[in-house]
């Protein structure tokens, strides 16, 4: 089983394994765009353009491997007009965009924690077979962001109350949401690495930091990064 | 959220944001040098992140330490869902940020033409 941390003398919270053990299981499954086979080797690309190594790919289209780069490595100046070229070319469209993105920013969060306490990367998930469902939700709808969004009534059963009440969510949670299954990802995630969406409306104690000592890093992290939102 | 969050716990008269972009400056909050030095040699990958690992491990405790390389993990990935979908700031945010995003100079990120 992925994520047993074995020899780690750290407390790794159990919401943090099982979190991590979800995003390796939904990266190897077959997605709405992307096989297995290809979600495993964009979180492939994405690791070694952390470590600045440009790989190539053989199943991937060229425009993909380059997004993932450019996310991992330089995500400070994207901007639309990239965007659009990205969803234009040769393989690639709004969707599979989304997807591979989901894929890249989960896959890197988890290498990330691993390297931030010094740990060896986890093997990445042996893909499964089977093929992508191609389903773009019908409620999809063009909304400020760069690819379209899904409100409320076209998340998965169960999912609805991530969004809190809002209809469209906040912004940065419903940037995923053309692949659905993503909304429940970040929520999970998020609860895994930091707070979960309902925690984040609680007062202390939620972890062995105050919320200003976790917010500040946030912030810090953001400010490097120089990411304005 | 770091105004909000300091509000809430009563420390807001001591905070400083500035300590978020500026590493020279005191953020205010208890071992914020500290967090945010960590926090910067994770992300950049330097040769002070095993020293500051095991500073984090000794002044605060490890399950601090565990925590606190998870929440720079999670914002290593939100950062790139926000630049990676141009998405803009929420009404909510544009209205509690409004006095301060100048004098961070967070308009001067690139980013901020996507998001604004």
């Amino acid at each position: 089983m992925a994520f047993e941390y074995h020899g780690v003398n750290l407390p790794i919270r159990a919401k943090t394994i099982s979190s991590q053990r979800m995003s390796w299981e939904m990266i190897a499954a077959p997605g709405r765009w992307w096989s297995g086979a290809e979600r495993v080797e964009i979180a492939r690309i994405g690791r070694a353009a952390r470590d600045f190594e440009a790989v190539g790919s053989e199943i991937l289209p060229e425009a993909a491997v380059y997004a993932i780069q450019k996310l991992v490595v330089d995500n400070a100046n994207l901007n639309r007009e990239w965007y659009q070229e990205i969803i234009a070319s040769e393989g690639m469209s709004e969707d599979r965009y989304v997807e591979l993105v989901a894929v890249v920013v989960h896959s890197l969060s988890i290498d990330e924690f691993h390297r931030a306490l010094g740990l060896e990367l986890e093997p990445l998930p042996e893909p499964i077979a089977g093929e992508p469902t191609r389903e773009r939700p019908a409620e999809a709808a063009q909304r400020a962001s760069w690819p379209p969004l899904v409100p409320k009534a076209g998340l998965n059963p169960g999912d609805e109350m991530l969004y809190g009440p809002m209809e469209w969510g906040a912004n940065v949670i419903s940037a995923l949401s053309l692949v659905p299954e993503n909304v429940r990802w970040l929520h999970d995630l998020s609860e895994g690495h930091y707070l979960s969406f309902a925690e984040m409306r609680q007062p202390d104690p939620l972890r062995a930091i105050s919320r200003p000592q976790i917010e500040l890093i946030a912030a810090r992290v953001s400010a490097l990064n120089e990411c304005f939102y | 959220m770091l105004r909000e969050s300091s509000n809430r716990s009563g420390t807001l008269d001591s905070l400083n944001l500035q300590g978020t972009v500026n590493p020279d400056t005191d953020s205010g909050v208890p071992h914020g040098s500290l967090l945010t030095g960590f926090a910067e040699a994770a992300v950049r990958r330097t040769e002070a992140l095993p020293g500051l690992r095991e500073q984090i491990a000794s002044e605060l405790g490890v399950q601090e330490l565990v925590d606190v390389a998870g929440v720079v993990a999670n914002f290593q990935r939100m950062v790139r869902i926000a630049d990676g979908c141009g998405i803009p700031l929420d009404e909510f945010t544009k209205d509690a940020t409004d006095d301060c995003r100048e004098d961070l100079g967070l308009h001067e990120y690139a980013s901020a033409a996507n998001t604004a």
